[in-house]
């Protein structure tokens, strides 16, 4: 069953709106992250869900029933919302607080009764906060507090807890324990969990599903690997990323590289990467962030540079591991080369298998292409008994330019 | 605690003053008007003078100051949680300038539309509080929302441009510049029962209802958004305590004239000694208020008796230094 249906929702005013026609759906008992660069609509989103805002356009139906139709004290005990600022400057001891998560349960003349002291008593143990009772609110940590509010939304006894991303102002600590909670509360008493966060790395982590948003619309929605793509990245936040699977966690881990918009005039420049063994990681780095649009190959798959490039997304021309470089891939390489306004060859070891692609690079040479070869120290990097050797010298008279570091290139 | 604190300070403070009455006296003399008392009473040995003196001056005067200060103290509580802005006090939105201006008009043009027997200043102010106040929150509202900030700053602006009126027509008409200085000061003499029997319902129905508030005050300290996902109305509960505030606040101004540092500093001592919880803090700041007030009051026609100094300044005067002492003692941050 889904928790939340959301309808061609729209919101914002004339001629800027916030949330641009969105629909999609949330099923019960799920963990959701929103995330989306700044001023996306993640937070108005977040507030619509929980009827904070009215939308100008379209639905939202919690459990198959129109939002609207719920009075907002029901609506109060279906769905929790746990507020970005969870600052309170009044003296309110955590007991209070919680305590007023059971306001949609009483009736302007009723008092708290023994349920409703059972049930904050509850509210405090599931989210460690017991001990805490009668601290004040503002004199607690910050993790503390955050625990506490999401002690105080539990009160409501909800289906359904919102939350505008509570790990903000925390350290790794206490972001992890606050999300550990969440997805306990989530895992043992079924509860929906919604949130907006930035850290994309957690999201993917602890969410079933991501919904990604762009200038109010969705740009991806479903499993963090189906969404936390480079191309999604690099259109949601103009970045350019490089995605792998953390090893640790066994989930996306994404590291921002550069942000895409400074570079902008770069972008014509096709550089080819001739590289293998690691040996190319340094230049791809450096080329990648200056905004080059690069190519490698012919790499093998599973080579440390092939690896670098699928991370980076950057199209290869592969080869299959530990063999030799077929006509096929060689041909496929001379032809990227030959799209290619600059080709750029790492000093990497050149043996029996990958002597093609400097044949190929030769070939490029002499069609006229700005071959650059980066010497960086006199390593030995011959295992063709002077073949090699002979090729680059025969490519240097060519006019192919020798230089000692990838900063000396740029 | 405060209750009988509150009926203890009306006796004590009710004997204090130019003619000398016993407390025991005092409350023989008050017994003695309730029926079923009446026979058990023995009053013949107290002087017909001190009689008239306790039952017709000193005790209305001192209900009247109770239920002032009462009204004024807890309009000020209501209105710092509400704003969540402790600078926030029951004049805060336009009510004196108002006031002060309706009172002002009465005085200056010599105005007599008598209303069941009710001065005509005390209907100018009242209208006048009402008037700012609608005013400044017409201006404050957006759509269907009043924003804090704007109706607080709103409010500052409107006070700010009747006060201009007030003293337009102070300097044109400056015969009558003292005694609209004094009703601005504020004073709660030879006002005699009428005043008491006539606000004395209204203000302590208001003053019941806005204690029905108190746990939607609590919830709106902590965020506005908050408060609405907890299920509350809150642009509704704002318009009703405001409402309520006002009604109260003007109601007091009109009989009283402007009584100033009581709803501001009241609600913050008890704040203070007691912590943020409305369900406390309203009626807490009420029976303060009251005690306080009669106490001011009670200096002001005693101090340099015969001549009686206008109880606002008194209020300043005393509560002033008192709350710095326990802002500097606590070190809490209000």
């Amino acid at each position: 069953m889904n928790a939340i249906d959301v309808n061609n929702l729209e919101f914002g005013y004339k001629d800027n709106l916030v949330i641009k026609d969105i629909s999609f759906s949330i099923k019960a008992g799920s963990f959701v992250s929103i995330l989306g660069p700044n001023g996306s609509g993640k937070s108005t989103l977040l507030k619509t869900l929980n009827n904070l805002y009215n939308p100008n356009n379209g639905s939202i139906q919690l459990y198959g029933k129109d939002i609207l139709s719920y009075k907002k004290r029901e609506l109060a005990k279906k769905i929790a919302l746990v507020p970005q600022d969870t600052n309170i400057e009044y003296e309110f001891t955590v007991e209070d607080i919680v305590m007023m998560g059971r306001h949609p349960y009483k009736n302007r003349f009723e008092n708290e009764n023994e349920i409703d002291h059972k049930i904050v008593n509850e509210s405090l143990e599931l989210t460690y906060t017991l001990n805490l009772k009668d601290r004040i609110i503002n004199q607690i940590s910050g993790g503390e507090r955050q625990r506490a509010i999401i002690a105080k939304a539990l009160a409501q006894k909800p289906a359904i807890i919102l939350l505008d991303e509570p790990t903000s102002n925390l350290d790794i600590n206490h972001q992890m324990d606050i999300l550990n909670l969440l997805k306990k509360l989530n895992h043992e008493n079924g509860l929906t969990v919604v949130l907006v966060i930035h850290d994309i790395n957690l999201a993917c982590r602890y969410s079933d599903e991501i919904i990604l948003l762009h200038k109010g619309k969705i740009l991806g929605i479903g499993a963090p690997e189906e969404v936390i793509t480079v191309e999604n990245m690099e259109d949601a936040y103009d970045m350019k990323v490089a995605l792998e699977k953390n090893k640790y966690t066994d989930t996306i881990h994404l590291t921002p590289i550069e942000i895409k918009e400074k570079n902008k005039n770069f972008k014509n420049n096709k550089v080819h990467i001739i590289c293998g063994g690691g040996s190319g990681q340094e230049i791809i780095n450096k080329l990648y962030s200056e905004g080059f649009e690069l190519s490698l190959g012919v790499l093998n798959i599973g080579d440390s540079d092939w690896e670098h490039g699928r991370n980076l997304n950057i199209p290869m021309v592969e080869e299959i591991p530990f063999s030799g470089i077929s006509n096929q891939s060689y041909q496929e390489n001379v032809e990227v080369m030959n799209k290619s306004d600059i080709i750029v060859i790492s000093n990497v070891p050149i043996g029996s298998g990958n002597l093609k692609n400097l044949l190929g690079a030769k070939d490029a040479l002499e069609k006229g292409k700005k071959v650059y070869y980066i010497a960086e120290n006199s390593q030995e990097y011959d295992y063709t008994e002077g073949e090699a050797k002979k090729i680059i010298e025969e490519m240097l008279k060519k006019g192919m330019q020798s230089v000692r570091s990838v900063d000396e290139l740029l | 605690m405060l209750i009988i604190s509150l009926i203890f300070a009306i006796g004590l403070f009710t004997t204090i003053g130019t003619a000398k009455v016993s407390v025991l006296d005092i409350f023989k003399i008050i017994g003695s008007k309730v029926s079923f008392m009446e026979k058990y009473i023995d009053i013949s040995d107290i002087a017909d003078s001190s009689k008239t003196i306790i039952w017709n001056i000193r005790l209305p005067r001192v209900l009247l100051g109770a239920l002032v200060g009462a009204s004024l103290s807890m309009a000020g509580a209501s209105f710092q949680g509400m704003f969540k802005n402790p600078m926030a006090d029951p004049y805060v939105i336009g009510i004196s300038s108002g006031a002060a201006l309706g009172a002002t008009l009465a005085i200056v043009f010599k105005l007599n539309i008598g209303i069941f027997n009710i001065p005509t200043i005390t209907i100018f102010a009242f209208v006048g509080a009402l008037l700012a106040v609608s005013l400044v929150y017409n201006i404050a509202r957006i759509k269907n929302k009043v924003p804090v900030t704007t109706l607080l700053l709103a409010g500052v602006a409107v006070g700010q441009f009747l006060t201009a009126i007030m003293s337009f027509l102070m300097v044109i008409f400056d015969k009558d510049m003292v005694k609209i200085t004094y009703w601005t000061l504020g004073s709660l003499s030879g006002k005699g029962w009428e005043p008491v029997l006539t606000i004395a319902l209204p203000v302590i129905i208001c003053m019941i209802v806005i204690n029905f508030f108190a746990r939607d005050l609590n919830i709106l300290l902590t965020g506005e958004e908050s408060a609405q996902s907890l299920g509350i109305d809150v642009e509704k509960t704002k318009t009703y305590i405001l409402l309520l505030g006002t009604f109260i606040t003007a109601i007091s101004v009109s009989v009283s004239g402007i009584i100033g540092f009581v709803g501001l500093i009241i609600p913050h001592i008890v704040r203070l000694l007691i912590g943020p919880d409305h369900r406390i803090l309203l009626p807490a700041s009420a029976l303060l208020g009251s005690i306080f007030m009669i106490f001011a009051d009670t200096i002001a026609r005693t101090l340099i008796s015969p001549i009686e100094i206008p109880v606002g300044i008194i209020t300043a005067l005393f509560g002033g230094p008192f709350f710095i002492y326990l802002l500097r003692s606590k070190k809490k941050s209000i």
